[in-house]
């Protein structure tokens, strides 16, 4: 389904990804670990077509399209969803206006009627309940005045109303508390099936738990170092990731 | 002035009617207008904002009978003005009137003129006013929403608009005024309006400025607020080649409260000038401005609001908050926040941004398959949205969107500078 061949990516003149190659075929979970600093994040911005970055080298494909050549929007209706590390705040903007808005923009562009409003609200109340999101949440403007784990529920909501064929969690785990790590993996798990793919950017084991990987990858220095099953998570739990990487030291993100 | 233009002045006072009182005030506000001249960009309430278009221009007093408005759908009650002149009215419309009509009332002789200013623009609308609303809401009654749609449709006409709001004790209305002419078409509106609340009378007035691209648009509002009144005023200004609004408020007793948004979008060529001067004038007062501006093309935009809170104002609260977005390298926005607080026992703030749209926001909603131009109309209604909470309480909402919608500048919308 994605199949990323020797990806060089820099900002501006400084290298961040230095040929990553990496497969990720339908039905499967690939979780991307390393410490911070070593790219997780920006494999997983540029994937979704963030600009700032520039790709010096390499390929990425996507079912059979070239992702690399297709606009953000195109890449989310192509069926590329990305769950932000850091959800941005949009005052004014209802989440049920831009939930409606990203799904009818998939439907249109798949030749799919829009949906009115009441059957979109039925669509959206069983994703709510599926993360125990209350219905006042679609009133609210998107991500505004939410704590950090609503934040993260929100961008699990967004992805169970789209329906992702990829999907990529950057550090969803990250700042959640163990009862909302739960919810947040029983919507990704919700919506694995041999159709879809999902790729986990995490700096920790612990989300693994919940969301079984069928590969590890670390990624270090712009690499991936390392690959392995679901037991390569627990070994960097109890070792770290300085055995991968002794001359690459773990540094602290600006 | 120059002899010319002063002959237009005078061949429009002509026209002007009313009785023998008022035509000796009206020469009298005409000798005052051409002797003072229109302002000029020398005054400091002037210095962004130049009118020598105005010189240039034959304007005449509108000669055309009313004719035939724009067709549009109001939500409530209606008064219809074509080129300055009442034209139709639904029957719905109670205690709404022709000013002219009732130019030698006892209520009208009370109060016109009482408030507004004398400046320049003022005397010329003194002396050359055609019509306008009167509107008197008895004590303790309860209005529902009233429209009053002004339509010019004569080229080169100037149309002096004269509008009288009394609301008596404890009386609630909710205005609608709605300004609009034929496409392209040059005209200048000048408007006064004069507002007085009694205790405890509650106002909501919402005024769109909808001109067409080559109009004119001067105005002076003033309210005077007795106890506990109530003034929520929402300008919404997005049409017009030229804007200029004075907003005037009075809380000259306790408890008197204003709220005064707005929200501009000054794109193509549009120039849109708006002064807002709060004066807080008894104790246990409050005033409050959240307006939103956004300027485009070679559009400007000027926000300059003063809240001055007098000795004596104790326990005044003021808060202002100006946020505007700049979407283009042509277009400029001018920002003026002041506070005069000459009390020591006070509550004000006021922040003011200029920025532009931000491409996290728009990435984060194309990420979703918002493609770029969906992505940044949706966030620049978010932006304008803060300015228009009055309208959650009034049902007014509904209306007002579509007009909202067809004024944001979008690309592909924008025509060339």
């Amino acid at each position: 389904m994605l199949h990323i061949e020797n990806l060089h990516v820099a900002i501006g003149d400084k290298p961040i990804l230095s040929g990553i190659n990496l497969d990720v075929k339908a039905g499967e979970v690939h979780a991307i670990m390393g410490p911070n600093g070593s790219g997780k994040s920006t494999l997983a911005q540029v994937l979704a077509g963030r600009e700032g970055y520039t790709v010096t080298a390499g390929s990425v494909h996507y079912l059979d399209l070239d992702l690399l050549a297709l606009q953000p929007e195109q890449r989310a209706r192509a069926g590329v969803f990305l769950a932000f590390q850091y959800p941005l705040e949009i005052p004014g903007v209802a989440n049920v206006q831009l939930l409606r808005t990203a799904l009818n923009s998939a439907r249109l562009a798949r030749g799919e009627a829009e949906l009115d409003a009441m059957d979109f609200l039925d669509t959206v109340k069983g994703k709510l309940a599926l993360l125990g999101m209350d219905e006042s949440f679609l009133y609210r403007a998107v991500n505004e005045g939410f704590s950090g784990g609503e934040k993260k529920r929100n961008e699990i909501l967004q992805m169970a109303v789209l329906e992702p064929r990829l999907a990529i969690l950057d550090e969803t785990d990250s700042g959640l508390d163990i009862d909302a790590l739960k919810i947040v993996a029983h919507g990704v798990n919700a919506l694995k099936n041999p159709e879809r793919a999902v790729i986990l950017v995490t700096h920790y084991q612990r989300l693994l738990n919940y969301i079984v990987p069928d590969q590890v990858h670390v990624l270090a220095g712009g690499r991936i170092v390392r690959s392995g099953d679901a037991s390569l998570a627990l070994e960097l739990e109890d070792r770290g990731y300085g055995w991968l990487i002794p001359d690459i030291q773990e540094e602290t993100r600006p | 002035m120059n002899a010319i233009a002063m002959t237009r002045y005078r061949q429009a006072l002509a026209q002007a009617g009313g009785p023998p009182r008022l035509m000796t005030e009206r020469r009298a506000a005409l000798e005052r207008f051409i002797a003072r001249g229109l302002p000029t960009t020398r005054e400091e309430d002037w210095k962004y904002t130049s009118l020598d278009a105005l010189e240039r221009v034959e304007w005449h007093a509108p000669e055309h009978a009313p004719a035939a408005t724009v067709a549009e759908d109001y939500p409530g009650a209606v008064l219809k003005f074509s080129n300055g002149r009442l034209a139709d009215s639904t029957p719905q419309a109670l205690h709404a009137y022709s000013l002219a009509a009732h130019a030698d009332s006892a209520l009208v002789r009370q109060h016109l003129g009482k408030l507004a200013n004398d400046a320049a623009l003022t005397q010329i609308n003194n002396a050359l006013w055609q019509d306008g609303l009167l509107l008197h809401v008895p004590a303790q009654l309860k209005l529902p929403p009233l429209f009053v749609a002004h339509h010019a449709s004569e080229a080169d006409a100037m149309l002096h608009v004269r509008t009288l709001i009394v609301l008596e004790a404890g009386a609630e209305a909710v205005l609608v005024e709605h300004y609009r002419g034929t496409s392209d078409l040059p005209y200048w509106h000048n408007g006064v309006t004069e507002i007085v609340l009694g205790a405890g009378a509650r106002l909501t007035h919402l005024k769109l400025t909808e001109e067409s691209a080559a109009a004119t648009h001067t105005s002076q509002t003033v309210v005077r607020q007795a106890r506990d009144s109530h003034y929520f005023s929402l300008s919404v200004n997005v049409g017009g080649r030229l804007l200029r609004h004075d907003t005037w408020v009075n809380l000259n007793e306790p408890g008197a409260e204003c709220q005064l948004d707005g929200l501009f979008i000054a794109d193509m060529r549009r120039h849109i000038d708006q002064h807002l001067h709060v004066e807080h004038a008894a104790p246990h007062t409050t005033s409050r401005q959240t307006w939103r501006g956004i300027a485009a093309g070679r559009g400007r935009g000027i926000f300059d609001a003063r809240v001055v809170v007098q000795p004596g104002a104790q326990q005044a609260d003021a808060q202002q908050s100006s946020r505007n977005l700049l979407l283009s390298p042509h277009a400029e926005i001018d920002v003026k926040p002041q506070l005069e607080i000459y009390a020591d026992d006070v509550k004000c703030s006021h922040g003011a941004t200029v920025g532009q749209l931000d491409e996290a926001e728009i990435f984060y909603l194309r990420s979703r398959g918002i493609d770029a131009d969906t992505a940044r109309a949706l966030l620049l209604r978010g932006f304008v949205e803060e300015a228009l909470r009055l309208l959650k309480n009034t049902g007014l909402a509904d209306w007002l969107e579509p007009h909202l919608i067809a004024a944001l500048p979008l690309p592909g919308k924008e025509h060339t500078p």
